[in-house]
């Protein structure tokens, strides 16, 4: 995609375990910023996509009552309940249709709200693996953990040093939620063992949060301050997760393969400046270097070594501190796309990486990373 | 933002939400577990690309196809991954400690191209492992007839 469409404004709410507001508070608060952000009033919205979750919300049609707060009053609305980097692929067909110029994406949710861990268990196979009770999100991932760990001789001292990367750059976000500069190795792996080899600060902490994205078309966009512009989408679907192999994130992978190709990246460790990945767990981190295709197969742990995707290597990953930080069910993906948007423009602040032109930013949905999208995204 | 416009003063509800669904474990499931009564493994197999489902999958989703032939498969099979449990799920969403660890190991059978989790009996376990389905043929739940897994002799 050549401007075709672009980001013209964005906003994140601060991610906190208890929040304040409401979730229809914290909407008006991104969406307001965000329509500032892009200089754009509500009458000037084609369209309005949020992403949220009638099971984590507790009612159904989740999108009740955020009409007012997302800007969709008498307005052609629609929501997701997958991550919000789902929202804005739904937006940027809305856009390529020809049909819209500018849209909304929304994502949010609060963990205060929904109980925990209790709700992903609904994502198991009903008639089996939920009844039986051994599987929940962390227990499902800690499998896929060892899985990958196994296949590509990957210690816990890695997967420790990824949460450790990770929590030392949220220390500077100040939006992250879990954050410590003086994180590391050691203090990842003292902290509490819940599924081996799962820690606690291994696990990305559930919080409340909203993220809201304008997106506008190239003829928009063209007029504005300072877009980033979407150079490709992919995205892909993968079998449940007794049903693949758990070593290797394959659907990653794919939507990988066919977003590089409407990107035009052919070789991304070179061509890529950063990389935001939606890393529930510090080993899918991992194993996203090898399904982006950052480092080759199996590799995923020496590259990590390397310091390459440290804040001071040539190819940073989660400057903000990525989902480790804060994983907001629903945003925490379309965050990412804000905060590779934010380094691209050079609005990043204490976290700001030099020379950001192209970054890859991902977001996924189900259990063990089922579904995955990635965009990549670039500067004029 | 002003407190007044947010939570603070508001008390918060806790509000159950217990509905009852009355799924269908459908006729491959129901199928799987007559097998367990009478002590037999029993997998889907998709006719065009032969791969062999357990636990049995109505559909395949790579021919898109009714897998639909039946093969028993033997009680072994191998360790794929695994991991110790020190939690458990609490019913108000949060882990709570638990005595020792449990073991929770995805298998595959010996024959079958996917997998199942379940406890590992008797302690010990690694990748590639060899065990054996325990297998209870008098459990008054369905979901119950298939223990676990422990170490094959």
């Amino acid at each position: 995609m050549d401007k075709e469409v672009a980001i013209i404004g964005y906003a994140q709410t601060p991610y906190e375990a208890d929040a304040e507001a409401s979730r229809e508070m914290q909407v008006l608060e991104v969406t307001k910023a965000a329509l500032a952000a892009a200089g754009l009033k509500r009458e000037q919205l084609d369209t309005v996509i949020t992403a949220n979750n009638d099971y984590l919300d507790g009612r159904t049609i989740s999108n009740m009552r955020l009409v007012e707060p997302s800007g969709a009053w008498q307005k052609n609305e629609s929501k997701v309940e997958m991550d919000g980097a789902y929202a804005a692929l739904y937006a940027l067909m809305r856009i390529l249709s020809g049909d819209h110029g500018i849209a909304m994406v929304v994502g949010e949710s609060q963990a205060s709200v929904y109980g925990g861990y209790i709700p992903g268990t609904m994502m198991l196979d009903p008639t089996f693996d939920r009844q039986r009770g051994l599987l929940n999100e962390v227990s499902a991932s800690a499998l896929q953990a060892r899985a990958y760990m196994n296949a590509c001789g990957v210690s816990e001292e890695q997967l420790a040093g990824v949460a450790a990367k990770n929590l030392a750059n949220a220390a500077k976000n100040p939006l992250a939620l879990r954050a410590d500069g003086k994180a590391d190795v050691k203090k990842v792996l003292s902290s509490r063992l819940l599924y081996s080899p799962i820690r606690e600060l291994m696990a990305s902490p559930l919080c409340d949060g909203a993220c809201a994205v304008v997106l506008a078309s190239g003829k928009v966009a063209a007029k504005s301050g300072n877009p980033v512009w979407i150079k490709g989408v992919g995205f892909s679907h993968d079998s449940y997760l007794s049903e693949r192999s758990l070593a290797e994130m394959s659907s990653l992978k794919d939507a990988a393969r066919r977003c590089y190709a409407m990107a035009g990246i052919e070789d991304p460790a070179s061509q890529l400046d950063l990389a935001e990945v939606h890393e529930c767990f510090a080993h899918e981190e991992l194993m996203a270097y090898e399904a982006l295709g950052l480092c080759a197969a199996g590799e995923g742990g020496a590259f990590f070594d390397s310091g390459t995707t440290s804040m001071d290597g040539s190819l940073p990953v989660n400057a903000s501190g990525g989902a480790l930080a804060a994983n907001v069910a629903c945003a925490a993906g379309l965050a990412r796309i804000i905060e590779a948007a934010m380094q691209i423009r050079g609005e990043a602040g204490d976290h700001q990486v030099k020379g950001v032109r192209t970054a890859v930013a991902h977001g996924q949905t189900g259990i063990c990373a089922q579904e995955n999208i990635i965009y990549v995204l670039g500067g004029e | 933002m002003a407190p007044n416009e947010g939570q603070s003063r508001v008390p918060r509800a806790s509000i159950p939400f217990n509905p009852v669904f009355g799924w269908s474990v459908g006729n491959w499931m129901e199928q799987f577990f007559d097998g367990m009564k009478e002590g037999k493994i029993l997998a889907s197999r998709c006719p065009a690309c032969g791969r062999v489902y357990l636990p049995p999958r109505m559909i395949c989703e790579r021919c898109f196809a009714k897998a639909e032939e039946w093969v028993e498969l033997p009680e072994t099979g191998t360790v794929e991954t695994f991991t110790e449990a020190h939690v458990k799920l609490a019913p108000n969403g949060t882990f709570e400690d638990i005595d020792g660890p449990e073991i929770i190991a995805m298998v595959k059978h010996d024959g079958a191209d996917t997998c199942i989790a379940a406890r590992l009996e008797g302690g010990g376990v690694s990748v590639g492992m060899r065990v054996k389905a325990v297998l209870d043929p008098s459990a008054e739940n369905v979901l119950d007839l298939l223990a676990g897994y422990r170490a094959a002799e």
